[in-house]
């Protein structure tokens, strides 16, 4: 059934969502599957980052004042190459061009600038804009040939003419050669000057400035690779303490540090984990325990973590567990197995938190995505996908059904694609814009504004 | 929770889960095959579990004096599935090597029983070594094995034979070995809590449903051998039914068994040292009686031979208990997990032998993997000075041909 909702309050409950434009910019080729959505601090500038190494940005319409019951749609704005594949002769290895996270940086000027990585490498990217260049050279044919300088009779100076607008991106920083592992997250600090990067068993600390050095402050790497036990999954800022961070693990737990502590922080300041259920141990607890994302929220009192199973919400000050576990996609635990030979039980899904920390957010199987409000304690299953859904149609709840009798309209787990997993999602800081990617192609909602 | 897939097809699909993992672009993913690794563990700890049980029910029956009900029910086990090779009619190599009288199975049985044994003592030894600052649960770990041992008495008098090769007690994990009727057992430590942090030592002794709460009221219920039969999921049931490992010693403490798919030749590494070069430095408690005969000098000899077809004439020409067993090539070492994950696919699926190769070399640890890794680079434990350089490097290179190999 739908949710009867209150429209005035639209960042406080959830709406109807609707669909403003889908985007086919990717088709089924493999190289340009979406690896990695993120909106910027505005919410004005999408970035998705593909397998292929590319860079997609979409930029929002600014509003139209005459149709002011509808946010601007996201059209295209920048597309690049941003990591290409390498082949590490050293070590016999190739190094995948995917992007795994693009983090942007605030605005300072009028320029936009993000990083993007790789397993290996990061790189910083301005992204600006052209929209004039100079005409009227004394030395140089508009279309840049030189011209003899006898035949110069009169001096002109150039002066800047309209043009069509040109985006340009360009690498500003290469930060590269710091992770031995597969480099999983970047987190811009508040201080809007260093960032960390996490790969399996290390965190280092950079200064956006600083290509040739990093500081290492986490390494869980053991003496004896045989001892290993557990490797780092995400790891994250604090949005307001320059000097904290968290990072996950694939054992559940969850470690802040503090970095006025020690150079180093092995030793954690807090460590967040919930005890296990016995009742509900199997081959595979400690495959879906293993968290996949962390992300504070907006506000820097809570956190949140996805497993394979349910999304839980922790407060910085209670480590013995959290205050609010959602499940998923429970179904899926007496299929584990299954999902354990095809391998989708180790797809690492992300979170996603509204602009007001109210609202909460991840993908599931068969395109379809669930966003939990944590005031009302509701959720709701959306689905991501070009059938049915012309564009301006609201979006009609999905339910799954467990077992027992189907109803109409419901889904049984056994139909289910699991080949069609949304594991990226993002939400406009601001409004209720979400961005879901799906395998290929990258979706954009907006909520009905009345 | 049901699977639908039994401990032996877990473990082939993870193992072939590893093997394509080093062919996939990009390198090795560390994360996926740390999960990979626990699966594996998990299955082949139910695995080792439910053959040990049924080798004991087997015992049991074969005993008649000692009117026991056989209690191992699959059902208890916490893996239990449906398609699980339950009867005693599908034990490949274990079986009993013909027809005999209950007499003549039983030393046998023993002596598998005992080889089982080891190596899980083996496995469990390596555990508590990869776990020495325990979150909580060691403690439940420990208790965790009382308790299950105690409760396991009840169900396992007849074992006799489950002697460890050295009685002394290692590492402060007192326990008594299995003995029928009433045992001196030490107090059980305090019983863990009900819902233990995750560590994969623990929460496999926590999976013994009987481990949280009654740890008290079963070391008093050992008293009396034929008491409630202990609600055994398996990791802990069979955990508790073993004396802890005794003293393998601690250089012995993390090994790795390579496979040399070029040579077929099987050598036992830890810590980077070749097993026998430890032993013939120290009196290595597991080789038995001190050092090694000659024969350590060559590089070959100091490697075990490995014919696929020789899996039975091994078994029975091992004697029981005996670590210091000369194989061909006159060098000692431990070759009793090589010899019981060879025993894992008896029967001919199509990559038996293909999948009884991998698991050899993930007898234990993890190195086998992450020898691969990009930090390969760094080098082993630097050797001591007793050690042959050749040998080390002999040892070093049986790794990376196994390894290449795949």
């Amino acid at each position: 059934q739908l949710l009867q909702l209150n429209s005035r309050k639209i960042n406080n409950s959830i709406k109807k969502w609707r669909r403003t434009n889908v985007f086919f910019v990717y088709f089924n080729y493999t190289a340009d599957i979406i690896s990695t959505v993120e909106f910027n601090h505005s919410g004005e500038l999408l970035a998705t980052g593909d397998k292929g190494g590319r860079v997609v940005i979409f930029q929002q319409e600014q509003e139209n004042k005459i149709q002011s019951h509808s946010r601007g749609e996201y059209n295209v704005y920048s597309t690049f190459q941003s990591h290409e594949p390498e082949f590490d002769y050293l070590k016999s290895l190739e190094i995948e061009e995917k992007i795994n996270k693009i983090r942007w940086l605030p605005q300072k000027n009028a320029a936009q600038f993000l990083l993007s990585t790789n397993d290996k490498t990061i790189k910083l990217w301005k992204i600006s804009e052209r929209d004039k260049r100079p005409e009227g050279y004394n030395l140089k044919e508009e279309d840049g040939r030189y011209r003899d300088p006898t035949t110069v009779t009169t001096l002109r100076v150039p002066v800047f003419r309209p043009m069509d607008l040109m985006v340009e991106a360009s690498p500003r920083r290469i930060f590269a050669n710091a992770h031995t592992y597969h480099i999983n997250s970047i987190s811009i600090n508040s201080d809007y000057e260093t960032y960390l990067s996490a790969d399996d068993l290390r965190i280092n600390l950079w200064h956006l400035e600083i290509t040739d050095r990093s500081f290492n402050i986490v390494d869980i790497k053991p003496a004896n690779m045989e001892e290993l036990t557990e490797v780092i999954t995400a790891a994250e800022f604090h949005p307001n303490s320059c000097n904290t961070f968290v990072y996950s693990s694939s054992k559940g737990t969850i470690r802040l540090c503090d970095m006025r502590a020690s150079a180093l922080c092995d030793r954690h300041s807090k460590l967040f984990e919930e005890p296990e259920d016995p009742s509900n141990r199997s081959f595979f607890s400690e495959i879906i325990s293993s968290i996949s994302d962390v992300k504070f929220s907006h506000s820097g009192r809570y956190m949140m973590t996805r497993d394979y199973l349910s999304v839980k919400i922790w407060d910085l000050n209670m480590e013995n567990r959290p205050v609010e576990t959602y499940q998923v996609h429970e179904y899926l635990r007496s299929k584990l197995c299954s999902l354990y030979e095809n391998d989708c039980i180790f797809d690492k899904f992300e979170c996603c938190w509204n602009g007001s920390d109210s609202v909460v957010m991840t993908g599931s199987y068969n395109n379809f995505f669930r966003m939990f409000d944590r005031n009302t304690k509701r959720d709701i299953t959306l689905e991501a996908s070009r059938e049915n859904n012309k564009p301006r149609t609201v979006l009609k709840p999905r339910k799954v059904c467990a077992s027992g009798k189907r109803k109409k309209d419901e889904i049984s787990v056994d139909s289910l694609d699991f080949n069609k997993k949304i594991l990226h999602t993002a939400w406009h800081p601001k409004e209720n814009i979400i961005a879901v990617a799906t395998t290929n192609n990258l979706y954009i909602f907006q909520d009905k504004v009345n | 929770m049901e699977c639908a897939l039994d401990a032996q097809s877990l473990i082939s699909i993870s193992l072939r889960k590893i093997h394509s993992s080093r062919t996939q672009r990009g390198g090795i993913k560390l994360h996926k095959n740390l999960l990979v690794s626990y699966v594996l563990r998990n299955a082949r700890q139910l695995y080792l579990s439910e053959r040990y049980a049924e080798l004991y029910r087997r015992q049991q029956q074969q005993q008649q004096q000692q009117q026991q009900p056989p209690h191992h029910q699959h059902q208890h086990l916490a893996y239990a599935a449906p398609g699980m090779p339950a009867s005693a009619a599908d034990f490949g190599p274990l079986q009993l090597g013909g027809g005999g009288d209950a007499e003549a199975r039983e030393p046998v049985a023993r002596h598998q029983l005992h080889q089982l044994h080891q190596l899980h003592q083996l496995h469990l030894q390596q555990q508590l070594h990869q776990h020495p600052a325990p979150r909580g649960c060691a403690a439940a770990a420990a208790a965790g094995a009382p308790a299950g041992g105690a409760g396991a008495l009840s169900e396992l008098p007849g074992c006799a034979a489950l002697q460890p090769p050295h009685g002394a007690p290692h590492r402060g994990q007192p326990l008594e070995p299995l003995q029928p009727g009433p045992a001196p057992l030490p107090p059980p430590p305090p019983p863990p809590a009900s819902l233990c942090p995750r560590d994969p030592r623990a929460s496999a002794a926590c999976s013994a449903p009987s481990a949280p709460p009654g740890a008290a009221p079963q070391a008093a219920a050992a008293a009396s051998p034929p008491s409630s039969p202990a609600p055994a999921s398996s990791p802990g049931f069979y955990r508790g039914a073993y004396p802890a490992p005794s003293d393998f010693g601690v250089h012995c403490s993390s090994q790795t068994t390579v496979l040399d798919l070029d040579t077929h030749v099987v050598t036992t590494v830890e810590n980077g040292y070749l097993h026998q070069d430890c032993c013939a430095s120290a009196h290595c408690p597991c080789c038995g009686q001190g050092a090694p005969g000659p024969g350590l000098a060559s590089a070959t000899g100091c490697k075990r031979k490995y014919y696929p077809g020789q899996e039975e004439d091994d078994d029975d020409d091992e004697d029981a208990g005996d670590l210091g067993a000369e194989p061909p090539g006159g060098v000692p070492f431990a070759p009793c997990k090589r010899a019981r994950f060879e025993d894992f696919c008896p029967d001919s699926s199509p990559d038996a032998s293909n999948i009884s190769n991998l698991i050899s070399i993930f007898g234990s640890g993890f190195s086998g993997l992450v020898s691969r890794q990009p930090d390969s680079s760094e080098q082993p434990p630097p050797l001591n000075g007793q050690l042959c350089a050749k040998q080390a490097l002999a040892s070093l290179g049986a790794w990376t041909r196994a390894i290449v190999a795949f």
